[in-house]
């Protein structure tokens, strides 16, 4: 079978890499030189670099803080997720009757985007008292139903002898989760963590109308607040910007096949 | 198993991060004494002494004088209380000039630094540069 | 099917069926206990909300103040003496009719990405990396690449030669929604691409190269073969696509918060001004609800538009 010629395509994707990075190297070329927030016309190499706009961001705003607060919602999410999707993933492998009937409600509650529930779930957050709280913050976040199908199709795959060896033995349900399951399912979990946390980390709208208290604010908030306050004026805002994306870049650089397979095989659902 | 997962990727690289930031926070802890030094010449080149020097830290919209010191006999300088980490030093001597404002701008917030540079004075009346 | 084999076969069979019985009814209470705080989740999360936006819009009702039920007066203040509701309705529909453009786009990179290229995990990389990012981050790195004096946009069509007066992008009433959809587009242009990848990747090599026997030529393979088994995937990028552009909350507060006037508001961020700046929640509730209809109406036509089967859904 005649094979195209290489070349072109190179040639296609490399324009459109060019397009796709752009706006980064942008950023970062401007977060180390400062130009282009005054200076017209910008220059394309950066000119006399310096990292002194990361140090102003540092002591100007409160980075760590927002940075904390950020890491410890996204450490409560994850826990949960990696819990609560896996212990509701093994029992959707067992018989029982009903059983068709949570796949299908959870299939259909994945058209319930985030944004449609706002209103109530602040005024519920709001009744149950931990409006402004991390766990107000984490809550909605526990659990997700594309990663409870990316435990369910690993756990499918485990064989059932296995299962049923252990349950012969008098494991308890929760052990035969802990020692047979998970142990076989470690991709699985790794795009539970990556899934969970990317959309914890990321969440702009829920801290926006949940927290009150500025030290409250996760990172998200601190850059739209920033923003909001210095608008282009200084280098400091794009610093800000590169070290709000560099966690999520170093994460999705380590984690890129699990990430990729969590998003398409709760894609094909299953 | 312990072995391979210490060993993984997911472990190695923020265990990488965090040594770098853990080093660089001792330096920084070690280094942080808020010493500014440096060294006030004349038009010619010679060091003056008994020019003022004034420290100003710069917040995002404001400027602030913090200190004010003078030289010694060797034209040097020396401020020891700056907690900021982005200052500017400014010189002048009533007869023989002022120097343009220089900025300082520091890895850390009251960083040890000595100003290389030397600040010149300039005749009041001397165009600028 | 659920129980063991080898269970009862082990165990002395006294009254097999009744203790066949109550060891179902433990597998399943056990497996009900086990799926709980999830169900849990999503019951206070999802489900409950969507009963309680349709009763508060119904209601007038403030934090302070009880609650007083006026039916649908609501929706006809939204549908009569609200240009604002239009304008967003509008927008949100503009926003939704990009989505085949970026899907065009992004099946396009995905036809060059299979060709089994040296490095096409690095260019496949390249693409997706914008997806996972801080959505917010992105508002604000567009933001300024858009901006009137010291964008890229205007400094490139400037030396170009094609403009000689800069272009406000996010100032100007034409251009403001459009210069927020490229932006969305960049960013999911990598997630559409993955999924268009995967869908490419499941297509049997032998069918084009029996076609290719028959004589058919590239654009007969492609508009014969590819694209109809794409369908699934093709219609999942579709309703991707729907949900993005009713959820870009982050991406239009941060780059124009809607402005100017209303030219760049999207149904989410007037539901988010309503209920959180105007506190009117109970207007805000009626808002959501005819997005969320919105929402299901088009997934619905994008499915009866796509051949009936929503996607390759794999039945239990």
């Amino acid at each position: 079978m005649k094979r195209p010629p290489a070349w072109p395509i190179h040639a296609a994707l490399c324009v459109v890499s060019f397009f796709m990075l752009l706006p980064f190297y942008w950023v970062l070329k401007t977060s180390l030189t400062g130009e282009n927030i005054f200076a017209y016309p910008p220059s394309l190499l950066p000119v006399a670099p310096h990292p002194f706009f990361y140090v102003d961001v540092w002591y100007y705003i409160p980075f760590v803080r927002y940075f904390l607060n950020s890491v410890i919602v996204s450490a409560m999410v994850v826990a949960a997720n990696v819990i609560l999707n896996a212990m509701a993933a093994y029992a959707l492998t067992r018989g029982f009757r009903g059983r068709k009937l949570v796949i299908l409600l959870l299939l259909s509650c994945m058209m319930i985007p985030f944004q449609t529930t706002l209103i109530p779930a602040y005024l519920l957050t709001g009744k149950l008292g931990i409006l402004n709280t991390y766990l107000g913050l984490a809550l909605p976040m526990f659990s997700t139903i594309v990663c409870i199908f990316v435990f369910k199709a690993s756990f499918d795959a485990v064989p059932r002898s296995l299962v049923d060896a252990a349950r012969i033995d008098g494991l308890a349900e929760w052990r035969i989760i802990w020692k047979i399951m998970l142990p076989l399912s470690t991709s699985a979990v790794a795009t539970n963590v990556i899934l969970s946390f990317i959309w914890s980390w990321n969440n702009f709208l829920w801290p926006l109308v949940v927290t009150r208290d500025p030290l409250l604010q996760t990172l998200p908030l601190g850059l739209a607040r920033f923003l909001s306050y210095h608008e282009n004026t200084t280098g400091a805002l794009y610093a800000f910007c590169i070290l709000v994306l560099a966690p999520g870049i170093l994460l999705f650089l380590l984690a890129q096949k699990e990430f990729i397979r969590g998003l398409t095989s709760g894609a094909t659902k299953g | 198993m312990l072995r391979r997962i210490l060993l993984s990727r997911f472990v190695l690289v923020p265990g990488a991060i965090v040594a770098v930031a853990v080093v660089w926070s001792l330096y920084a802890a070690l280094h942080a004494h808020g010493v500014v030094t440096g060294t006030v010449v004349g038009p010619d080149g010679a060091p003056i002494a008994g020019a003022t020097v004034m420290l100003i830290e710069l917040n995002f919209t404001t400027n602030q004088e913090r200190a004010r010191t003078t030289t010694g006999a060797d034209g040097r300088f020396r401020f020891d209380n700056n907690r900021s980490h982005y200052i500017q030093v400014r010189a002048e001597k009533p007869d023989v000039g002022r120097s343009p404002q220089r900025q300082v701008r520091l890895y850390f917030a009251a960083q040890d630094v000595e100003v290389r540079e030397p600040l010149r004075l300039e005749a009041a009346d001397a165009p600028r540069s | 099917m659920d129980h063991a084999a080898a269970g009862p076969a082990l165990r002395a069979p006294a009254r097999p069926g009744a203790r066949a019985g109550a060891k179902r009814r433990r597998e399943a209470a056990l497996a009900w206990l086990l799926l709980a705080p999830a169900l849990a989740v999503f019951l206070l999360y999802r489900i409950i909300p969507l009963g309680w936006n349709a009763i508060l819009s119904l209601q007038e009702w403030s934090p302070f103040k009880p609650a007083v039920w006026v039916g649908l007066d609501h929706y006809r203040e939204m549908l009569t003496e609200d240009p604002t509701f239009w304008e967003a309705l509008a927008n949100t529909l503009w926003f939704t009719a990009s989505a085949p453009v970026g899907i065009a786009i992004a099946l396009g990179i995905a036809l060059l990405v299979n060709t089994d290229v040296r490095g096409r995990d690095v260019y496949r990389t390249f693409v997706f990396i914008s997806y996972p990012l801080m959505t917010v981050a992105v508002g604000i790195i567009w933001r300024w690449m858009l901006d009137e004096r010291v964008g890229l946009f205007n400094y490139a069509l400037r030396s170009v030669g094609l403009i000689e007066q800069p272009i406000p992008f996010l100032q100007s009433f034409e251009l403001a929604l459009p210069s927020v959809i490229v932006a969305n587009i960049w960013q999911i242009v990598g997630f559409y691409m993955i999924i268009l990848l995967t869908g490419l990747q499941t297509i049997p090599r032998n069918l084009y190269e029996a076609a290719a026997i028959d004589g058919a030529s590239a654009r007969q393979q492609f508009f014969r073969i590819t694209l109809p088994l794409l369908r699934p995937s093709l219609f999942l990028c579709f309703v991707i696509g729907v949900m993005s552009s009713f959820t870009s909350f982050d991406l239009v507060y941060v780059m124009t918060n809607g402005g100017p006037g209303h030219s760049s508001e999207l149904l989410v961020t007037y539901l988010y001004k309503a209920g959180f700046e105007m506190t009117r929640f109970d207007y805000a509730a009626a808002l959501t609800v005819v997005q969320f209809a919105l929402l299901v109406a088009l997934t619905w036509i994008g499915n009866k538009a796509s051949g009936g089967d929503a996607g390759a859904v794999e039945r239990g």
